[in-house]
């Protein structure tokens, strides 16, 4: 009788076939897209910035972060404004020093547009103030 | 003749059955469970920056998250102050400071959160960060 069983093996594929069919949607409606990140490198220069001042020279370049936007050289101007100046100054020079300056109250989307401005033109020697 | 054919349906499984349980491994295999990190943060744009791919990082990264409202965390757990300098002091010893030490912060968070867990890094010996931006939106709103 085992024999007979063995010979004819009738196994119902069905209900195997509906679960698989399941998970398949399932996985396929679960699975999403991730983001591409990327990473933008700056520098926290020590908490006394007493020092970092006081070795200031001429190839430092200045950006202000505010509330509302960003100053560069005492003008308050756009991000667009801001990419033209600093494609100017990458022009001349990439190896100065970017000062990033923001306000406690700046949103961090500023800083970080300020920061993606900089990797455009390869400025890659960016500090981070806070004040 | 066609009667009879149409009786003796005895379709060949086993090809489809392969194919979709490869699907479904591929599909298990792929699924990623992203519970590990903030999901209330929105990132800003940053399509200039170093392309960041989760497989070429290595183990020793750390990411903070600092979401809006200041809530910082690690692998979305809450952290305070100290937990934090601890944390990346003990990276800090085991890799020196060259470990890729990233922030994860909301656009809207004000600086003085993201200040603060800077001022953090730099405590514990950590001066070189990266922020994380979106080079490329994929995710479907």
């Amino acid at each position: 009788m085992a024999r007979k069983q063995y010979d004819n093996p009738k196994a119902e594929m069905t209900p195997m076939i509906d679960v698989v069919f399941q998970l398949m949607i399932f996985f396929i409606v679960t699975i999403k897209q991730e983001d591409i990140f990327s990473k933008l490198n700056a520098n926290r220069p020590a908490p006394n910035a007493s020092s970092a001042q006081s070795e200031e020279n001429d190839t430092q370049i200045k950006i202000d972060i505010g509330p509302r936007g960003v100053v560069f050289n005492g003008r308050g101007m756009s991000f667009k404004m801001l990419d033209d100046n600093i494609k100017k100054l990458a022009a001349s020079s990439t190896k100065s020093t970017v000062l990033v300056r923001c306000t406690l109250d700046s949103p961090h989307g500023f800083l970080v547009h300020v920061l993606d401005i900089c990797n455009k033109y390869k400025m890659y020697n960016l500090s981070i103030f806070s004040m | 003749m066609a009667k009879s054919r149409n009786e003796d349906v005895s379709l060949d499984m086993t090809p489809m059955i392969d194919v979709v349980f490869q699907l479904i491994i591929f599909f298990v295999v792929t699924l990623k469970m992203s519970d590990d990190k903030d999901s209330t943060i929105k990132l800003a744009d940053g399509k200039n920056g170093i392309v960041l791919t989760q497989e070429e990082l290595p183990p020793s990264q750390l990411t903070i998250d600092v979401a809006a409202s200041g809530r910082v965390s690690m692998s979305n757990i809450t952290m305070s102050d100290a937990m934090i300098v601890d944390a990346v002091k003990k990276r800090v010893n085991a890799y020196g400071t060259d470990f890729p030490c990233m922030i994860r912060a909301d656009k809207t968070t004000p600086h003085k959160h993201v200040a603060k867990v800077m001022n953090l890094c730099a405590a514990a010996g950590m001066w070189k960060v990266s922020f994380v931006a979106i080079q490329e939106h994929k995710a479907n709103k």
